[in-house]
């Protein structure tokens, strides 16, 4: 689990892009390309390098009227499977 | 629209691999 208090990062080097071809947004790192769902796009959008993943967690809570015991979870799991891949880091 | 488990998909060579989400 990410401590409320964690921020994450995205790297130097890493950016969403849309597909418009596809209609869909995709993370581009080096030499990785990631699709990410519109719950995806959301979440990474919210992610600005300075809000803590327990203000991450709240605006998104509020944003889809979800408690945030269903929420955090899915965005903890999002997030640290990202950072396995150092596609985002948390600090 | 309502809250889900997000996906993430890594396309390698064409290919979709399925990275997070709930059939991962």
């Amino acid at each position: 689990m990410i401590a409320d208090g964690a921020i994450p990062i995205v790297p130097r080097g890493v950016r969403l892009h849309q597909d418009r071809a596809r209609n869909r947004w995709v993370l581009l790192a080096p030499e990785k390309t990631i699709a990410l769902d519109q719950i995806g796009y959301a979440i990474l959008s919210e992610v600005d390098n300075r809000s803590e993943f327990g203000e991450i967690v709240s605006r998104l809570a509020s944003k889809y009227e979800a408690p945030v015991e269903q929420i955090r979870p899915d965005v903890a799991g999002f997030i640290n499977t990202l950072a396995a891949r150092r596609i985002l880091e948390v600090i | 629209m309502a809250w889900a488990k997000p996906v993430l998909r890594e396309i390698d060579c064409g290919m979709e691999i399925n990275m997070y989400g709930p059939d991962s």
